[in-house]
């Protein structure tokens, strides 16, 4: 079983070969930093308000470490739980996405401040700005929830598990970073911060496929360990669900003070619930909201794209590309 | 309390805008409000009329003098030529395009200065001599019919006028100040909104011997990074960022670096990300790929003369360099055209244009000294270029969905905007301006236009008509077969109203050649009569159709681009003024009829991506229509563009689609556009491998979820067969 402790080694055959094709996947829309322009964003922060900078510069701040910290729990827990060889194929590759990321909010950051003063308080904002620092806490003591284990022996230590890899797709990559998502397309469906909204529509693609590879490994733990699920999980899930919502909301409250034209904490607060039921739903738990989406610009990011090249770069090609030549294939 | 009216009335657009998939007339109802908006703006500088329009931008220095005295002498007769309810015809889309990026501002203020209206009346005007003129053009413009490209509709009337969208350079010298000279052209005539399309074949590869410092030469690579800087460094006024092609012959001994330029991973001094690249490819390539030969690539200091030469002349002399060993070194075609192949599916770049098919039917090219060395940036202009000329051409699009009546194409009407298209390209040739005198020597000597169109298939579906049926074959054929005679018509009315171009005699036309000659079509009674007519009047213009992508007056048009299908029947358009939902608006309204455009059905749809073929409980028929680019067989499409090819005198953008590709799926395809004789083919579409989980649609539990589970390689854990 998938959760069973030591250190497989075998690939074929193949118990999940789900999990490879997911890293097969992951590779063929490899994306680098250098491609994203981001100076074109440096005249519309120059345009807007205080408190649209004020906005932009949290949440910078918060993109600082935000991917870093997954980076850790994959290293100290995932990946030494979950034990297959193909999926933790797909685990280094998300450790490699995970790495650009973190590379891509960097160079973000030394092209958005300038000032390297400003710089630093950013990376500082971890341990200074209480509205991050409590949810870089709430994942800290998540992380810290597996820190004894060495092996999942009994179903308690499994549960634990599942809490934590749950915590981390659905709270974390699937709430979190969500909600800093819907602050970026929300500038983007007004014509602004290109750059910025270019590079999140490559790291949002990666981290839903984080998500869907997570809670494919929730899935396939309750194919295997049924009687792990049960409903006293549930009910520390949606607690779970539930503090991340505080949490994020608190931090929409930083951002958005008393609010802009289209972007305030109460439909903020509808958002994360909308979002939060939609894990719930996902994870075929009884969803707690029943809140309806209010942001109308999400739609957008659920439909393909049709740039004119003429004006932004095309993103939607593949890497890793097979075949040989030969003239009698249909097309 | 105004603050308060424009904050509301913004949000309602906002939210009218978001609501456009669930009905379509959100769309209108939103552009409703941005007109008013607009009226409201520009009624705070005092701008009402068309004549305060024109006056109030020519007080603000953006105007040429000449036009705001010939508005203001006819300020009565042409304030009324407006039609007010014409807005009524936009799309949110297309008006916001207009407002964002069309209309001229304060320099100050920023705020509009005209309304859409006066934007289309004042370009016509830019481009007339007289009011009846004027009101010809706005009139096919406001109704939507025909739109001349986005540099005109930029800078007619301004003080700059520079009208044309694309340059052609011929490849720099093989000397450093013809390249640092070419930089220098490249960035005059990308600053006023150019498209650039350039050679790089006569320049030597790497290796090769610098007789001056008697050092080694780094190849094109070094060369090409500047350009890709150069490019970048130039922003078209804000409107627009600069953008290059390059060309390169696949003979010359850089081809494989040129192709990795676009990779994303390796060395980054080795890569130009703003570039495209294109292949001008001859045939003797492609029959040794057909026949896995051997191909051998050269340094063009050693072989200077290939550049020039194409068909049997370009045979002969390869054929004999490869004999005398002057090769560089040699590899089989395949591994090439498999590489060729990569590089297309891995960055859509590296367009695959034919060398012999776009000279051996070209107009320009009857003298041997006349070649064509390369296509533009969109690869549908195909014109000679040397040294000293650089080709351009000046663009126009028929909005083919404009042209309809009832079930059938309204063909008088589609010729009399032919004409009209016609007259006004080949006036644009005599008003614009020129960013270099190599330009402005070519376009006065062969006054090249590119008639095109759009919305090709609004027609398709509005007749019902799918894209791989023969109906469809047909009717597209005879569009294009019908532009051309009235388009060559005209130009033979105009070359003896005013004067055959300076190069005619040149031409393959000045010999009874015309292009459906070169593919056995010409000796049907209309194109025999043209060819007596303008045997006694010569022709205004050297070339005069081209299709064109489209990409931004199709938006304001509110048709598909060009000669496209569809790519999702919900998607969004990614621009610099931010983006925008588009549904496939005659799907929604063939599925309200049957009372299936349920909130249900909107999920299913973006939930598979904007397509319907298998959403249970919609009509077969409705499916086989509204196929996306990605469902449709690529052959048909490539198989339309080839029926349409002896009517298309320059050549067309054409985008052909993958979702996956492979190599042996590319290698067919682009084996097959060249058989059937394109010109040029254009991107290669694919979709990304993966994709962002879905926030507004209802996300889906693993047993709704099909084929999650399903591997017979693994039955225990799969749910879905027990």
């Amino acid at each position: 079983m998938l959760l069973d402790p030591g250190m497989d080694l075998t690939l074929r055959p193949m118990r999940y070969p789900d999990f490879y094709e997911r890293y097969r996947a992951a590779i063929r829309n490899t994306w680098t930093v250098e491609e994203v322009d981001l100076h074109s964003d440096l005249a519309d922060l120059a345009r807007m308000t205080p408190q649209e900078r004020h906005l932009i510069n949290r949440l910078v701040a918060f993109f600082a470490t935000g991917d870093s910290i997954v980076a850790n729990n994959l290293v100290l827990n995932l990946y030494q739980h979950v034990n297959a060889p193909e999926a933790r194929l797909y685990l280094s590759r998300q450790l490699f996405e995970e790495a650009v990321h973190v590379q891509f909010y960097l160079t973000l950051l030394d092209t958005y401040l300038p000032d390297p003063d400003e710089r630093v308080k950013a990376f500082a904002a971890v341990d200074n700005i209480p509205s991050i620092r409590d949810k870089a806490e709430f994942c800290f003591r998540w992380i810290d929830t597996l820190a004894d284990l060495r092996s999942l022996e009994t179903k308690q230590d499994r549960r634990a598990f599942l809490l934590n890899l749950i915590c981390f797709a659905a709270c974390i990559e699937g709430l979190f970073f969500y909600g800093a998502f819907a602050y970026v397309y929300w500038f983007r469906s007004r014509g602004l911060l290109s750059g910025l909204a270019t590079g999140t529509n490559w790291v949002f693609r990666d981290e839903s496929m984080h998500m869907e590879f997570a809670f494919s490994v929730v899935d396939t733990v309750r194919a295997e360990e049924p009687d792990l699920f049960d409903d006293k999980l549930g009910e520390q899930v949606t607690l779970m669900l539930e503090e991340a919502v505080a949490a994020e909301l608190a931090f929409a409250r930083d951002l958005c003070g008393d609010g802009m034209s289209g972007m305030n904490v109460d439909q903020m607060r509808e958002y994360l619930e909308y979002v939060a039921d939609q894990r719930l739903r996902r994870l075929s738990m009884p969803i707690r909201y029943g809140t309806a989406n209010p942001f109308g610009f999400m739609e957008l990011q659920d439909v393909q794209e049709l740039a004119n090249f003429f004006e932004r770069r095309v993103s939607a090609y593949q890497v890793a590309v097979e075949g040989n030549v030969t003239f009698d294939e249909t097309f | 309390m105004t603050q308060i009216v424009e904050v509301d009335r913004r949000l309602a657009i906002e939210e009218a805008a978001a609501r456009v998939i669930a009905d379509p007339e959100n769309s209108k109802v939103a552009a409703g409000l941005l007109a008013e908006e607009i009226a409201d703006e520009t009624a705070t500088h005092g701008v009402r009329t068309f004549s305060e329009s024109v006056a109030a931008t020519h007080a603000a220095g953006l105007l040429q003098d000449g036009l705001a005295a010939f508005v203001s002498a006819h300020s009565t007769e042409l304030d009324a030529l407006i039609d007010e309810s014409a807005d009524d015809r936009f799309e949110y889309f297309g008006l916001r395009t207009v407002y964002d990026r069309y209309l001229l501002r304060h320099p100050e203020t920023r705020r509009v200065l005209e309304r859409p209206q006066h934007f289309m009346l004042r370009v016509a005007c830019g481009l007339s001599a007289s009011v009846a003129e004027a009101a010809e053009l706005y009139a096919l413009m406001s109704t939507l019919s025909y739109l001349p490209s986005s540099p005109t509709l930029f800078n007619s009337g301004s003080r700059r006028p520079q009208l044309s969208s694309c340059f052609l350079l011929d490849s720099p010298r093989d000397e450093l100040e013809g390249i640092y000279e070419r930089y220098g052209q490249v960035a005059r005539l990308s600053k006023y909104a150019g498209g650039i399309g350039i050679s790089w074949t006569r320049v030597r590869s790497r290796g090769s011997l610098i007789k001056g410092t008697n050092g080694h030469s780094n190849g094109i690579v070094p060369w090409l990074r500047t350009l890709d800087s150069s490019v970048a460094a130039v922003n078209q006024g804000g409107r627009r960022k600069g953008a290059a092609c390059v060309y390169l012959e696949t003979w010359h001994a850089d081809i494989e670096e040129f192709l990795e330029l676009r990779d994303n991973t390796g060395e980054e001094a080795r890569r130009a990300h703003n570039l495209n690249l294109a292949n001008w490819v001859p045939d003797e390539f492609m029959r040794r790929v057909e026949a896995d030969a051997m191909w051998s690539l050269f340094d063009p200091k050693r072989v200077p003369h290939l550049t020039d030469l194409y068909g049997e002349a370009f045979d002969t002399a390869y054929r004999a360099a490869e004999a005398e060993g002057l090769h560089t070194r040699q590899i089989p075609a395949r591994t090439l055209y498999g590489r060729m192949m990569r590089t297309l599916a891995q960055t859509g770049n590296g367009w695959m244009t034919f060398k012999d098919a776009a000279n051996r039917a070209s107009n320009q090219t009857a003298r041997p000294e006349n070649v064509i060395h390369l296509s533009n940036l969109c690869t549908e202009i195909l014109e000679v270029t040397s040294d000293g000329e650089t080709a351009v051409c000046n663009l126009g699009s028929i909005n083919l969905a404009a042209h309809l009546a009832g079930e059938s194409m309204d063909w008088t009407r589609l010729r009399a905007t032919v004409r009209t298209a016609v007259r006004f390209l080949d006036r644009t040739i005599d008003l614009g301006f020129y960013p270099t005198p190599e330009a402005e020597a070519a376009n006065l000597r062969w006054r090249p236009i590119g008639l095109g169109v759009m919305g090709l298939a609004d027609v398709f579906f509005s007749l019902r008509l799918p894209f791989d049926s023969p109906e469809a074959l047909a009717l597209s054929t005879r569009i294009a077969e019908e532009i051309a005679l009235a388009a060559y018509d005209t130009s033979a009315d105009l070359a003896v109203e005013r004067g055959r171009h300076r190069s005619y005699g040149d031409t393959r036309a000045a010999a009874g050649v015309l292009h459906p000659d070169h593919y056995g079509l010409g000796s049907s009674p209309a194109w025999t009569a043209l060819r007596e007519k303008i045997d006694r009047t010569g022709l205004r213009n050297s070339l005069m159709v081209a299709i064109a992508p489209t990409a931004t007056i199709a938006s304001i048009a509110g048709c598909y681009e060009c000669i496209e299908p569809q790519v999702s029947n919900v998607f969004k358009r990614e621009t610099l003024s931010g983006e925008f939902l588009q549904v496939n608006r005659y799907l929604v309204t063939d599925l309200q009829r049957l009372g299936l455009w349920t909130q249900e059905m909107r999920d299913a749809v973006k939930r598979a991506d904007g397509s319907i073929q298998d959403i249970a409980g919609i009509p077969s028929e409705l499916k086989i229509l509204y196929r996306t680019a990605w469902e449709l067989p690529q052959k048909a499409l490539i198989d339309l563009a080839a029926a349409r090819t002896p009517y298309i005198d320059q050549s067309q953008s054409l985008n052909l689609f993958m979702a996956t590709p492979t190599i042996g799926k590319l290698s067919s395809m682009y084996a097959y556009a060249w058989k059937q004789g394109l010109k040029t083919t254009y991107y290669l579409r694919s979709r990304p491998a993966t994709r962002i989980a879905q926030t507004t649609v209802q996300a889906l539990v693993p047993a709704e979820a099909e084929a999650v589970a399903c591997s017979l390689e693994n039955p225990e854990i799969c749910e879905a067969c027990q």
